[in-house]
């Protein structure tokens, strides 16, 4: 599905990573772990298609991001960044928010919101709340449902679970697992976190060895 | 104060007597040790002095009246006009002056000529009178909108920077994630004008109509000009805002409908 090849990403001039491959299946998560600095999150925003690789080539089934077009393209491979971004309005608004696009071509359907939060630990009731006004940790799983809602293929998470207590990182780990297996959607997850990439992930690739390619 | 027709010629005498104003105006900065009287005697010597020039160059211009000297000095003002607009920004990019200079001459030439020609009648269509006033309020207000429009979109560009990527992370195009901060731009620089309008001759006389009454205008008669002078400004502002806009969308978002930020820079100083 993903298909990334001897991907090189720059910012500010200097590279951080160089020769970055992976192949991502349908069904399958993969972890990006490396320390702080090591180019992650640059990584993730590259894959997404919001900075131009230095080198390389990024496909999806085969295709590149131009031939999808590229608001399609990020339809369809869609990054949420590790801090929550929530607009001014009700959770609902928020969630909704994405279907405006010309690229959503689907309806919102508040009854795959409803399920979704709730699988995320959240109250329906919420929904008319203010987004803004929610602790950071739902604000992020506020994300994770927004992003979820678009039924993407491929799920680029920056440290979902950096703002979750213990309980609830449980939770959102198995639920994501369960969402991307029965969608046959893939993720590429950023981690600091090794022990978390070793339960959660299908495999690791580590950002600070030689050996990225996978 | 010598008359000519009814209108009150002022002497150089009378200039040297308002000089007591601002020399009360450096007293209250002494005595409340608020430190402006520098500025304020360089901003007295430089009123004096740039209105000095302007006035013997307009008089220059008017008596030459051709459309060159006319031309020549709507050029000179449209440079101080955008230089002053991005200045006035605390956020710049490269070429942000030549996008601004591209505006104001877009809708400053645009808006006079439309009102001098097609309003007024101003014939022949250069005639300097009328033409250099109208160009010189057009640009003024123009620029200040255009600035806080520059200002608002640039801001909003980099402080909701995650804002705008987390649309395009979602698969909106470059379009639908530039338009909130784009029209709250726009929004932002057409309120002046706007609030202008709403206490034009409750609150304030507008200077062109004071100027028309001191020089014994029916003051009906300059309230009519003073309506078209509001309409221009405002029709002038609110296209000028939106050309910088889209401008500004066109230079910061790439065919790969990507936020191009790094080359936003903060102006130094």
């Amino acid at each position: 599905m993903l298909d990334i090849n001897n991907l090189a990403v720059m910012a500010g001039g200097i590279t951080l990573v160089r020769g970055f491959s992976v192949y991502l299946k349908r069904g399958e998560l993969v972890a990006l772990a490396g320390p702080s600095g090591s180019g992650k999150t640059t990584l993730l925003r590259t894959i997404a298609g919001l900075v131009d690789p230095a080198e390389g080539q990024i496909l999806l089934d085969d295709r590149t991001p131009e031939q999808h077009e590229w608001p399609r393209f990020r339809r369809r491979v869609i990054l949420v960044q590790q801090r929550p971004t929530v607009f001014e309005g009700s959770v609902e608004d928020n969630l909704k928010r994405p279907f405006r696009y010309r690229s959503a071509g689907k309806a919102y359907s508040r009854d795959d919101a409803v399920r979704l939060l709730e699988t995320f630990l959240i109250e329906p009731e919420r929904l008319t709340q203010e987004a803004r006004s929610l602790s950071e940790g739902q604000q992020q799983r506020i994300c994770l449902v927004r992003a979820l809602l678009l039924e993407p293929d491929v799920l680029l998470l920056d440290e979902p679970t950096s703002a979750l207590d213990a309980s609830a990182i449980e939770a959102v780990e198995s639920l994501l697992r369960e969402e991307v297996t029965r969608r046959k959607a893939g993720a590429l997850i950023v981690t600091h976190d090794e022990q978390q990439a070793d339960r959660w992930c299908d495999r690791t690739i580590h950002l600070d060895r030689e050996d990225r390619n996978a | 104060m010598p008359e000519s027709g009814d209108v009150i010629i002022l002497g150089w005498a009378d200039l040297l007597i308002a000089t007591v104003l601002v020399v009360i105006a450096g007293m209250v900065s002494v005595a409340l040790r608020i430190r402006l009287e520098k500025q304020l005697a360089i901003a007295t010597i430089r009123t004096v002095v740039q209105l000095l020039l302007i006035g013997y160059v307009l008089r220059m211009v008017f008596e030459l009246d051709h459309p060159v000297g006319v031309l020549a000095i709507m050029l000179v003002m449209l440079a101080a006009a955008s230089h002053a607009a991005v200045r006035r920004s605390s956020r710049t990019f490269p070429g942000d002056m030549t996008l601004a200079f591209g505006t104001l001459l877009l809708t400053g030439f645009v808006t006079t000529f439309t009102v001098t020609s097609l309003i007024i009648g101003v014939e022949p269509w250069f005639r300097p009178q009328y033409v250099i006033p109208l160009v010189g309020m057009i640009l003024g207000n123009g620029l200040t909108g255009i600035s806080l429009c520059l200002d608002n979109i640039l801001e909003s560009l980099v402080k909701r920077r995650n804002e705008v990527e987390m649309e395009l992370a979602h698969g909106a195009s470059k379009w639908e994630a530039a338009v909130g901060p784009l029209s709250e731009g726009v929004r932002r620089g057409m309120i002046p004008i706007i609030n202008s309008m709403m206490v034009v001759g409750i609150v304030s006389l507008p200077g062109m109509m004071t100027g028309q009454i001191l020089a014994n205008t029916d003051p009906a008669e300059a309230v009519k000009y003073q309506i078209v002078v509001m309409f221009m400004l405002a029709a002038a502002t609110s296209i000028g805002c939106m050309v910088m806009a889209l401008l500004i969308y066109w230079r910061c978002f790439n065919t790969h409908h990507q936020l191009k930020d790094e080359f936003i820079l903060t102006r130094k100083g």
